[in-house]
């Protein structure tokens, strides 16, 4: 590992410490149930309940999800994050297809440009939550190239449907930021449109295209725990999120184990695409970002 | 387009580039109509290092792009090795070199100069080999598996007459090529680039600003003036083809230079008060 990465781990640890240690801060001077400010509830509860100790949530982690269980709870989590993460996986996955697709029409076009960036800016003031209940109602309802339409198919178009945004937009600006000097030596060379995408658009774009990308990654894990919470899917991360919640009284830090879960599958999401961009940009002159 | 053809019918390939009555305007019929060159004919010949000099807005960029073809003329006709722009465009019969290099960041020198000759769909192997002859060309030939960022600006430059040689075109197109060079680069570079014409017979257009380059490098030096762009003197430059170094302390390399500089006074003074300051680089 380079000098650099050795860095980062070690700011990623002190970054951990210090949220727990501000966490346990607050337990130690906050009001045990809180507080209102002009008769708002904004002062949160400081009791066990509400905010269980760190080392009790890390300690929980070890414990089964139920008695009736042998397996500790964080690889019962880990099963739930695997099947989350595959979703969002594939909804990111489309959502670059999708949102690349978008940009090179409108870089090729700019009628599309003028007809199609609206509908995708307008797409994204339609709130997930409304469009869920629809599109998982989709299941079983037609076929696609001899498939039948799935439940987790909807909950990963969900997801895409929040992660294409970001690509698209990013990718169009990247396309459009090859320098004319570099378009007039493909024009020189009497290099067809596509022909310049493939050699000149698309390798200029990719600085572009990857901040958008991790901004996707994120975006499609949010997109696939919304979309299960709020259809009901089961086996994912966001259901057990629900179901642990439900029994919190009695067992206050099991919702917290199972958001440490999805903080590590949405970490495991960007982490991929942060290797992506490390291959993709291996040859490129180093530029500091984050 | 029928001035064209009947243009190249007469003349054979005997012209490497021929420019017949060319005018250029921009932006036709809107408030920002401007012509930017009226009335140019030019004739080149095989083998020809000819240099473009003039005061800003004369248009010597825009000529070199209407020989490239990456522009059309309003009127007029240009031929280029007999055909017409568009064809040897296509056929890549010229090669470019800008002022910014233009390389790409992401392709190492090698693959930066097979580009022209990936598109003409060469296989891998004879692309490699024709890269590995460029780079002992201009000199580089150790620097295949760099990155153009690993470079120095010199050494980007001349990559970039590697890439524009590379399909081994017979003209070769310069905007201002060694603009962004310090001046012992620049001097350097330039009998460099006389070298390798002199060895690939290479004719050259060079666009530049400068009046020693300009002396320094040119069979013949066409002077011109702005608003709108015309060729108002071309003068010969009598240095014969042996340049060196030591060419810069000869007496006629002097007194050529006082002869562009003169023509280009008298332009200035054609559009006196217009522009009181030239933008004509004395260096």
């Amino acid at each position: 590992m380079t000098q650099r990465g050795i860095q980062r781990v070690v700011l990623f640890a002190i970054a951990l410490f210090v949220g727990a240690l501000i966490w346990e801060l607050y337990k130690v001077v906050g009001p045990e149930d809180g507080g209102s400010i002009f008769g708002w509830q904004l002062i949160p509860k400081s009791n066990d309940r509400a905010m269980p100790h760190t080392w009790d949530i890390v300690d929980r982690l070890g414990q089964p999800e139920s008695a009736a269980l042998d397996e500790p709870i964080w690889r019962t989590i880990l099963g739930y994050s695997w099947y989350t993460f595959r979703l969002a996986l594939v909804g990111l996955v489309a959502g670059v297809i999708i949102g690349t697709s978008i940009a090179v029409l409108a870089a090729r076009y700019s009628i599309a440009e003028r007809a199609i960036m609206p509908w995708v800016v307008m797409s994204q003031t339609v709130p997930l939550i409304a469009l869920a209940p629809q599109v998982v109602s989709w299941s079983g309802k037609f076929e696609l190239f001899g498939w039948e339409w799935q439940r987790w198919m909807s909950v990963s178009l969900l997801a895409a449907f929040l992660s294409f945004f970001p690509i698209a937009v990013g990718t169009l600006r990247g396309l459009k930021s090859a320098p004319p000097a570099a378009l007039e030596l493909m024009d020189s060379y009497a290099a067809s449109w596509w022909r310049t995408l493939v050699k000149l658009r698309f390798p200029a774009a990719i600085p572009h295209i990857v901040p958008a990308a991790k901004l996707a990654a994120t975006l499609s894990v949010v997109g696939v725990i919304v979309s299960e919470v709020s259809t009901g899917v089961t086996g994912g991360i966001g259901r057990a999120v629900i179901s642990y919640q439900q029994t919190a009284s009695g067992d206050p830090t099991k919702p917290y184990a199972a958001v440490l879960g999805a903080a590590v599958l949405g970490l495991g999401l960007y982490g991929l695409v942060v290797l992506a961009d490390v291959f993709l940009m291996r040859n490129r002159p180093q530029e500091a970002d984050a | 387009m029928n001035a064209q053809q009947t243009n190249t019918a007469h003349t054979p390939v005997a012209q490497t580039v021929i420019v017949v009555g060319v005018s250029k305007v921009f932006n036709v019929g809107k408030p920002s109509e401007v012509s930017a060159l009226t009335d140019i004919n030019l004739t080149i010949e095989p083998g020809e290092f000819i240099s473009l000099i003039g005061p800003s807005g004369c248009g010597k960029s825009t000529l070199l792009r209407l020989i490239a073809n990456l522009i059309e003329p309003t009127e007029g006709a240009v031929s280029v090795n007999g055909k017409t722009a568009a064809q040897a465009r296509v056929d890549q019969d010229y090669g470019m070199a800008f002022q910014q290099s233009g390389l790409f960041d992401w392709r190492t020198v090698q693959k930066n100069i097979e580009l022209p000759l990936e598109l003409k769909g060469w296989d891998k192997s004879r692309r490699a080999a024709r890269a590995q002859e460029m780079l002992e060309l201009v000199k580089l030939p150790e620097f295949a598996r760099h990155m153009p960022w690993q470079l120095s600006g010199g050494m980007q430059q001349r990559v970039a007459i590697a890439r524009a040689l590379s399909a081994h075109p017979q003209l070769l197109l310069m905007d201002e090529p060694f603009g962004a060079l310090d001046e012992m680069t620049r001097e350097h570079m330039q009998a460099e680039l006389l070298q390798i014409c002199d060895v690939t017979e290479t004719t050259v257009v060079f666009v530049t600003h400068s009046i020693p380059e300009a002396v320094y490098l040119s069979d013949r030096v066409v002077v011109m003036s702005p608003r709108p762009g015309r060729i108002t003197e071309i003068i010969d430059i009598d240095l014969g083809r042996d340049r060196d170094q030591d060419t810069r302390e000869d007496d006629t390399f002097y007194s050529s230079i006082t002869v562009v500089r003169e023509a280009l006074r008298r332009v200035e003074d054609g559009t006196a008060g217009v522009r009181p300051r030239s933008g004509i680089d004395d260096r």
